[in-house]
């Protein structure tokens, strides 16, 4: 009975545990291409190629080939993404995949060079072939560490509900506007106005905007405030105030994530273009390998 | 009635809802002000911000009271006069009105043009938390990588390529094929960095001999023929066959130089040929060559056949035969003189008394030496061949006479004259005198004694020359003093004296495949190698042999030895009578230091 307990509760477990792509199947991948590696740089130090280790070497052919193989397989997940599947060749198997043997191009890439580097296109595919990798690796670390982020700065509103919200503080703010003088009204029209959502890129993924015209004009109209007695009764301009910290604090909601999803996305205009060069260069490292043979 | 204003309101789901006032008076404000005729709930409007009036003729002014502009149909202005009857369209912040007249009325249509503020302005949702717009493209940049890359690493290469076929220099400037290169060429190759076709002359056909041979035809000879060296090498082994197949499918024929004399390795001199290129045909080379008759080489410290001297096997002429032969069967030498190395060197004995008594006048020491006798050649390698006056005149006189001081000598190497010099000698010298026949002679009594005297003396003279015959048998006999050191042919008829030296040839290199140099080796003692001092025999061959080496000499990769050696120390593959490459550069690389030093001062 008790061993029939332990194996339905491991059963269950199993089941319930949400497995993300690092630790899809117990880490199956990162297992696979940790032994590529070894096999990789043990072979690397006991085969012994006269003169010395180089990319055209029966070994360096064999790795290159590998290398060439692997990154056009890499590749390949932005076409397999596009359509999900479960089972092992799951989405999320094949993207596990992608991250450890892409990895793993690492030692592969560098042995195939048998560490002879120059200026030349040669080197230009192998420094390719790093920056993807690299833009990759940051890829991982924001895919790994972003989304939590990303839920808690939600605090369980979707992002049309933060349109919405956005919308609606304008509307109210227009609407309690109306009795505001010229210049008063100018000040919050400037917040009504401004698009949340601009600001270029710079400033989308630092989330700093320094210009933010609904914080001037909250702080411009504070200050002429200041020192003014309160006369008690119905200031609009209270009630404008309110709105514009209202929006003040959706809009840095709103930049948090809007800086937060840039992040997850900005790599890829990195990862995905740095591909493209790459199977460029890789192609003309192999054609003028053999041109110039 | 005078105007009637339409408010037109868009619902949220887009349905228009229209209310219309009339205003009964010649003008009504305009502003965001509640109590405006025309009233805009607009943040862009001001409170009270223009007035429409009505004229007398029909007209109506539009006049802005607040100082802010309107625009009349988009364009900017503070006073309008319009006539209703045309129409017109009024801009105030974010509406319009639209003037028109209706049945006899003028008629203001209101409606908001602009979103209340931006974020009401109609979005794709999809896209707005996106990066999209705000960086280039990631499909539209990969696309432009590629093209970008392709055409400057590929296309312009062989585009270059494509123009300077057949052009037998290419200009001084940049060629995009020299992108393709590897690596620097070595410093040999250093001015051909911008002319990739110097050496690859058409696409996807590897370097050939050919192109290396248009500036090598004088120092690539052949280590073998072509076709033993690619036998003897055998066909690739393992996972050799994955860079074979490659070779294969690509057009790359094996045997070729570049295979040995890799480039684009780096600025500086070319890598020095591995061993294991050696190894690679020489070892077990017999299982795949079976004819030949070397046998296998794969290091010298582990595995190196015993040295093959080509022993001289019959002294004289200008090629006598010579053969080689394994130190291990002890092979000996005669080559025509007779010579007890032990003798000469010995420290007691009469050579070694000889050599001090005449220590004074040839720099002997207390006993003989190789060195007074050996001379090395300029260069040191090897040593000069013996010479007779040089070498061994100092003891082994010929002198024969002295006239006057001067000590006549038997012509060394040539028989003929020593026979005619001694003939000489006899003939045109006379015996001693008898004291008997002179004026202070002391006599015997009788007169037949000065008669004896004077006859015999008569007879010795007449018989003088003839004595030149017995010399001349001496000299040429044992105890003489050519047949000391020489094989001696004996006269052709019995009374004859045409006595004959055997040839005589000396040996400077026994070994022409490889190659050892004196001087490399001058911390040595001569004995070290050569057991001179015990050969009692002059055929003796004093050459040590391959254990002797081993002493000091370990295999490329013993590192405990004292010297550990490649095969191209002592052997080259493209050999001539000189020194093996590696020597020549290491013999370059002595020369260039002292010129350091003399920089640093």
């Amino acid at each position: 009975m008790a061993s029939n307990a332990v194996a339905s509760q491991t059963g269950r477990k199993k089941v319930a545990m949400h497995d993300g792509f690092l630790k899809h199947a117990g880490f199956r991948w990162l297992k696979i291409s940790s032994g590529i590696i070894l096999l990789c740089i043990v072979s690397y130090i006991f085969i012994d190629v006269s003169p010395r280790h180089n990319g055209g070497s029966w070994y360096g052919y064999t790795l290159g080939t590998i290398g060439a193989l692997l990154i056009l397989w890499l590749t390949m997940l932005g076409v397999r993404k596009r359509a999900m599947t479960s089972g092992s060749w799951s989405l999320k198997a094949w993207t596990s995949a992608h991250i450890y043997l892409g990895l793993s191009l690492i030692v592969i890439g560098t042995l195939h060079t048998g560490f002879q580097l120059g200026w030349n296109i040669h080197t230009a595919a192998y420094v390719f072939m790093m920056i993807v990798i690299i833009s990759g690796i940051f890829g991982i670390y924001f895919y790994a560490t972003i989304p939590d982020k990303l839920s808690d700065n939600r605090d369980e509103m979707t992002e049309t509900e933060m349109l919405e919200n956005l919308r609606s503080l304008d509307r109210q703010l227009h609407e309690s506007a109306q009795p505001l003088s010229a210049e008063h009204a100018a000040l919050v029209l400037q917040s009504l106005e401004q698009d949340p959502f601009g600001g270029g890129f710079m400033r989308r993924i630092a989330g700093k905007y320094p210009d933010c015209a609904t914080r001037i004009a909250q702080a411009d109209l504070r200050r002429e405030r200041a020192y003014q007695p309160k006369m008690g009764g119905d200031d609009p301009l209270d009630k404008v105030d309110a709105l514009l910290e209202k929006k003040e604090a959706t809009l840095a909601r709103v930049r948090r994530h809007l800086r937060l999803k840039a992040m997850l996305q900005v790599w890829l205009f990195i990862h995905v273009p740095m591909t493209f060069a790459l199977i460029g260069s890789l192609s003309a490292h192999i054609i003028s390998v053999f041109f110039y043979w | 009635m005078t105007f009637i204003v339409r408010q037109i309101a868009t619902t949220a789901d887009g349905r228009e809802i229209v209310r219309s006032n009339p205003f009964d008076s010649d003008q009504i404000g305009i502003g965001r002000s509640t109590e405006n005729a025309i009233h805009l709930p607009d943040l862009a409007v001001n409170p009270d911000h223009a007035t429409i009036s009505k004229r007398e003729d029909g007209h109506i002014v539009v006049e802005s009271t607040s100082g802010q502009n309107f625009t009349l149909d988009g364009k900017h202005r503070v006073s309008v006069t319009i006539d209703p009857a045309d129409g017109a369209e009024l801009g105030f912040g974010g509406h319009v009105i639209i003037v028109g007249e209706e049945e006899g009325q003028i008629l203001f249509t209101v409606k908001r043009v602009e979103a209340l503020s931006d974020s009401a302005e109609d979005r794709s949702e999809s896209t707005l938390y996106t990066l999209q717009g705000l960086l280039p493209g990631k499909r539209i940049s990969a696309w432009g990588f590629v093209g970008l890359v392709l055409a400057a690493f590929l296309i312009w290469p062989i585009y270059t390529w494509a123009t300077y076929r057949g052009v037998e220099e290419r200009p001084d400037q940049f060629h995009a094929d020299t992108m393709w290169s590897s690596g620097a060429l070595s410093q040999a190759h250093h001015s051909l960095e911008g002319d990739c076709q110097a050496c690859h002359v058409d696409a996807f056909v590897t370097v050939t001999d050919k192109t290396c041979l248009t500036c090598h035809e004088d120092d690539a000879h052949d280590h073998a023929k072509p076709d033993r060296l690619l036998t003897a090498r055998g066909g690739p082994e393992g996972f050799e066959k994955i860079g074979a197949a490659f070779a294969s499918a690509f057009n790359k024929p094996p045997g070729r130089c570049v295979e040995c004399h890799t480039e684009h390795e780096g600025a500086g001199a070319m890598e020095p040929t591995a061993q294991k290129f050696c190894a690679d045909c020489h070892e077990g080379m017999d299982g795949r060559l079976t004819d030949t008759k070397l046998e296998n080489a794969s290091d010298f410290g582990l595995e190196h056949p015993q040295f093959r001297p080509a022993v001289l096997q019959k002294p004289g002429g200008k090629n006598p035969p010579r053969k080689r032969i394994s130190l291990d069967e002890k092979p000996t030498e005669y080559n025509g003189l007779k010579f007890p190395h032990d003798l000469h060197l010995s420290k007691t004995g009469g050579v070694a008394q000889m050599g001090r008594r005449l220590s004074a006048k040839y720099d002997f020491g207390p006993s003989l030496v190789c060195k007074d006798c050996h001379t090395p050649d300029p260069k040191g390698v090897r040593f000069e061949p013996v010479d007779m006056q040089e070498d061994c005149g100092m003891c082994h006189s010929l002198a024969f006479d002295e006239i006057g001081g001067t000590v006549r000598t038997l012509r060394h190497g040539e028989p003929d004259m020593v026979r005619a010099d001694l003939r000489a000698y006899y003939r045109s010298t006379r015996p001693t005198r008898p004291i008997n026949l002179g004026g202070m002679k002391r006599r015997r009594p009788g007169a037949s004694n000065d008669i004896r005297v004077a006859s015999d003396y008569a007879r010795a003279v007449q018989f003088r020359p003839s004595r030149a015959n017995l010399a001349i048998n001496e000299v040429f006999s044992r105890g003489g003093a050519c047949f000391d050191c020489h094989g001696i042919t004996p006269p052709t008829a019995r009374g004859r004296v045409d006595f004959g030296i055997k040839p005589v040839t000396q040996t400077d290199r026994y070994m022409h495949n490889g190659w050892f140099s004196h001087q490399a080796h001058n911390d040595e003692e001569c004995t070290s190698c050569h057991t001179a001092d015990t050969s009692n025999d002059a055929r003796d061959l004093l050459l040590p042999g391959i254990k002797t080496c081993r002493e000091c000499h370990g295999g490329e990769f013993q590192k405990a030895s004292d010297v550990p050696s490649t095969c191209a120390m002592c052997h080259d593959y493209h050999a001539d009578e000189g020194a093996p490459w590696l020597i020549k550069e290491q013999q370059k690389d002595k020369r260039k230091k002292p010129d350091k030093k003399i920089a640093q001062r």
